[in-house]
């Protein structure tokens, strides 16, 4: 309709612009012959400047639960512009053709090792130990959660002559630059892998950054979002302290807000002496609190914590949140697992304990926001151990597995750690006004045998699985898939529907039509 | 090691009566079969004219005055002595990080080491020797020639670039900001100072125009500045021309960078270093540096070969194919940021006399893995010197540069060649000459 209108009532160049919405004061302003030269003049210098990338013609799985049949994403300087069927592209617009292919938002992974962005040195020097992996999974697991502060061997040792070839090891952060956007290396190949697994944003020790691959520029979102704290029954007095902690924080807030009330300009603001700065954001709703628990009692002590003190609680491993699913539900937790979690229940226990597959689905199911993490957050053995970076999809499939719907186990991966992040508004879902992070694949994300074609960050063409050298044998890329036909004439019938689609029930049942699908072709592969 | 001693004897014998002709200022003609000029792609039938240290005139089938002694060789192949832009070889080495950007390794060279003699032999006349210490800014380069008895003789020239060792991290982007901040501080600290002495000139001037015009007699004045003078000697006394306080070494080496009297040499590790060093250098543009890339297994340089390209940087590489990280694909570095219209500079693969001996067999296998011809026997000369701001001097067979060749019996890339004779400044240091 709009566009229409506008065509007729502005001509050439001026109507270019209006795709990207930036005349519409014009449109809405019936303008002056001078006005509108000189907006033609801003808009071709606007043009000159800005970027605009297009995915076209992809199923758009947009991970708010709605999927968008054939439409086109069109993005500008890297934010999401237009989402629908007859975009208009401006000149100059960049397109990626996603027809007969899947796009989602790019994966968000939590607990990534920081080699992801810092990538120093090659995979294969930062390989731990195969028995580490076997025999003493656990510590590994330690190791990888509190990894991030630890130094890594630079693996230079054996290589005594080359001098040149030291790091400074203290990677300090200085003078308010974030010291991921001075380490972050754009071309580390950990950062391709993260990349070619779909996974567009990592956690980096707390930190939300940007997998932009060759720029530097902006890549932290935000890295204040999350407080540790610790939890264990094993430990009381770190559990007295704690409660004090918030307690002073608590009295502290209730002072300053009846000071604030007051607006009494001459009375001194309520001093700020011992009160702990991570407990004051985390009341004040400015950072997320994360526990790393996975006892029963451990949960149900900070879910009730929690809700004394009035804030949701992030927990990291969850292993038997499924006993006290309804609890944590109603203390508005989220949780960050591993849905193959393996860890038998304690035998001396009568209750249920232990870890349970079907964790994500009960979490799920009684209001908890879960999210899902590789349980190794480095890449190892390139993938072959299957726990790492590189199958963060299994992981959610996995959850899937134990009953988790499609949306929530897509979600797992995306807008619930991109909430966790504190970065939601930006990414974590395919909608107009949100960064363009997309990764485009040939099948379901969540089934063992698709792979990420492509991936888009920023509205950049980041990631293309031929043309790098991890993938791109495998089952290469038809030149157009004869499917494309097929394709086109469902979302002919589709086209109307959309807006149903939008629900999330509509979402599912499309899921498992594609399941179908998939099944039929592994059979004929077989 | 042994045959050190006898090369030792050699040159004693052979050395001393040709320095003694050449410096009394006779000419020298080298008639040989080929010659890399480097500047004038390969010439052939040339006669390589030479007196004082200097190349007065080089070209095919120059006739040759009589009288002038001819060195008739038409079976070797000269080029320009080799130029190593970055190297510590022989010297001690440590990973000690350092701020210190007055330091040069000066005081670690000592004459008469084997070292030297041997990195002659091996067609070597010229090294860039930069100070220790590979993080932070270790101190600047000097160039010398292997050979003298006192360093003062081997030195060729001091100063000829500053180190800065610059990684993608906080702390070593500090070092450099915060150097930087230094020279801002002092540039305010001088303006400050100027703006002092301006108006106690002003004053000293009122003061002095009072004197004339109280008509004070000449002697009285004289007394009076005699007093002054006694008094306060410097303190108060007005000098005539400014004086500005005077930089910390430090400061000073960073205000000679940013005025473009001394470059720098940028040592990074990785691509990503080299985006993160022009997102530094921003706020720094009159700073002219040049690159030194220690090549590794698995370095992603080839991934800003285009952006070093753009900014014609120089580069100053190792002479080794390298493999993309996690594959067993070859990259020929130095090949494709050549292609990309990057200058490139070679030194040995690793730094030890061992690499330096296969210098030139590892940069034919650059060329036989893609590297232009011209290119590589540019980056191991006339690009290397540039790199120690010595290309007016070196690196070329020019009329008019330092007499430094070196006589191959054969193609220099090839591996079966090998080396005649050697001059260093119209001397021949290496080889049997008559």
């Amino acid at each position: 309709m709009d566009r229409t209108l506008c065509k007729r009532l502005l001509a050439g160049s001026v109507a270019l612009l209006l795709a990207t919405g930036a005349a519409l004061p014009a449109f809405l302003y019936p303008p002056m012959v001078e006005d509108d030269k000189k907006e033609e003049q801003e808009a071709e210098e606007e043009e000159d400047q800005d970027k605009y990338f297009a995915v076209v013609g992809g199923d758009v799985f947009t991970g708010t639960g709605g999927v968008l049949r054939g439409v086109t994403v069109l993005s500008k300087n890297g934010v999401i512009e237009e989402i629908g069927n007859n975009v208009y592209l401006p000149e100059g617009t960049e397109t990626l053709d996603a027809a007969g292919l899947r796009v989602y938002p790019g994966l968000v992974a939590l607990n990534a090792s920081t080699d992801v962005t810092r990538g120093l040195f090659s995979a294969e020097i930062k390989e731990p130990k195969r028995e580490d992996i076997l025999t003493h999974l656990n510590e590994t697991l330690e190791r990888v959660i509190h990894g991030h502060t630890e130094t890594p061997d630079d693996g230079y040792a054996e290589e005594e002559d080359d001098w040149e070839d030291l790091d400074l090891q203290a990677q300090v952060a200085v003078g308010g630059t974030s010291k991921f956007n001075d380490s972050f290396d754009p071309f580390s190949p950990f950062m391709t892998l993260a990349l070619a697994s779909g996974i567009t944003t990592a956690e980096q020790s707390g930190a939300a950054v940007k997998l932009k691959r060759g720029e530097i520029g902006d890549v932290v979102m935000n890295e204040r979002n999350i407080v540790s704290f610790s939890w264990s029954t094993q430990n009381p007095s770190g559990i007295r302290s704690l409660r004090e902690k918030f307690k002073v924080t608590r009295e502290y807030l209730a002072l300053y807000r009846a000071w604030e009330a007051r607006g009494d300009k001459e009375e001194k603001e309520p001093a700020k002496r011992g009160v702990d700065t991570g407990a004051l954001r985390v009341l004040q709703n400015q950072a997320l609190a994360r526990f790393r628990s996975n006892d029963r009692e451990d949960l149900m002590g900070i879910a009730h914590f929690a809700q004394e003190n009035g804030f949701r609680p992030v927990i990291d491993g969850c292993r038997e949140g499924w006993t006290v699913a309804d609890e944590l539900g109603r203390a508005g937790a989220y949780a960050i697992l591993t849905a193959r979690d393996r860890s038998p229940k304690r035998e001396t226990l009568v209750r249920d304990g232990g870890s349970n597959i079907q964790n994500a689905a009960i979490l799920h199911e009684h209001g908890v926001q879960v999210a899902v993490k590789a349980s190794v957050g480095s890449i190892e053995s390139m993938g072959i151990s299957g726990r790492d970076l590189l199958h963060l999809t299994v992981e959610a499939a996995f959850a899937v597995r134990g009953g988790l719907s499609n949306s929530a186990a897509l979600s797992a991966i995306t807008t619930v750690p991109a909430r966790i992040l504190g970065v939601s508004e930006r990414i974590g879902s395919v909608e107009v006004g949100k960064d363009c992070d997309l990764i485009v694949t040939d099948g379901d994300v969540l089934h063992y045998q698709s792979f990420v074609q492509f991936a888009v960050v920023a509205g950049r063409l980041v990631y293309d699985k031929e043309e790098e050298l991890y993938f791109a044998h495998i089952r290469p890329r038809p030149a157009k898939p004869a499917v494309a036909e097929e394709v086109e004439g469902v979302e002919e019938d589709e086209e109307g529907h959309e807006e149903a689609d939008q629900e999330e029930s509509g979402s599912e049942e499309n899921d498992s039509e594609e399941g179908d699908e998939k099944g039929e072709e592994d059979k004929d592969e077989d | 090691m042994t045959m050190i001693p006898k090369a030792f004897g050699l040159i004693a014998l052979l050395v001393l009566p040709l320095h003694a002709s050449t410096s009394s200022g006779d000419l020298l003609a080298i008639r040989v079969g080929k010659a890399e000029t480097i500047s004038n792609g390969t010439l052939e039938h040339v006669v390589i004219l030479v007196e004082d240290g200097k190349i007065v005139i080089i070209g095919e089938d120059l006739p040759i005055e009589r009288g002038i002694p001819i060195l008739d060789r038409p079976d070797w192949i000269a080029m320009p002595g080799l130029v190593s832009a970055h190297t510590r070889v022989g010297l001690e080495r440590s990973r000690a990080s350092s701020f210190t950007p007055q330091v040069t390794p000066l005081r670690e060279i000592y004459p008469r080491r084997d070292e030297w003699m041997e990195l002659l032999e091996l067609g070597v006349t010229t090294l860039g020797v930069v100070p220790e210490g590979n993080s932070g800014v270790p101190g600047q380069a000097i160039a010398i020639r292997p050979h003298g008895d006192t360093v003062e003789e081997m030195l060729v020239k001091e100063g000829v670039y500053l180190k800065v060792n610059m990684q993608s991290s906080s702390s070593a982007k500090k070092i450099i900001r915060d150097a930087f901040a230094k020279v801002d501080k002092h540039d305010k600290a001088v303006e400050k100072e100027h703006a002092k002495w301006e108006k106690a000139k002003e004053k000293s001037k009122k003061k002095s125009s009072r004197r004339s015009k109280s008509k004070k007699d000449d002697e009285d004045k004289k007394e009076e500045e005699a007093k002054k003078d006694e008094k306060k000697p410097e303190a108060k006394a007005v000098s005539k021309t400014f004086v500005p306080p005077t930089p910390t070494p430090a400061v000073k080496t960073f205000i000679d960078l940013r005025e473009g009297r001394l470059n720098a040499m940028m040592s990074i590790r990785k691509a990503g270093d080299y985006l993160h060093l022009l997102d530094l250098m921003k706020a720094e543009e009159s700073v002219n540096y040049y690159l030194r890339v220690p090549l590794r297994t698995d370095i992603d340089l080839y991934e800003v070969a285009e952006e070093l390209g753009e900014h014609e940087a120089l580069v100053v590489l190792n002479a080794v194919i390298t493999l993309q990280a996690h594959s067993r694909r070859e990259r020929n570095i130095p090949a494709e940021l050549a292609r990309a219209g990057v200058s490139v500079a070679l030194t040995p693969e690793r730094d030890r006399l061992g690499s330096y001996e296969e210098w030139m067999n590892d940069v034919g296998h650059l060329v036989s893995r893609g590297l232009d011809r011209d290119t590589a026997l540019a980056a191991v000369t006339l690009q290397a010197a540039r790199a120690l701001g010595l290309d007016e001097r070196l690196g070329s067979l020019d009329a008019g540069k330092d007499a430094n060749i070196v006589f191959w019996n054969g193609d220099p890339l090839e591996p079966a060649s090998s080396i005649q004779a050697v001059m260093l400044e119209g001397n021949f240091v290496i080889g049997e000459v008559d």
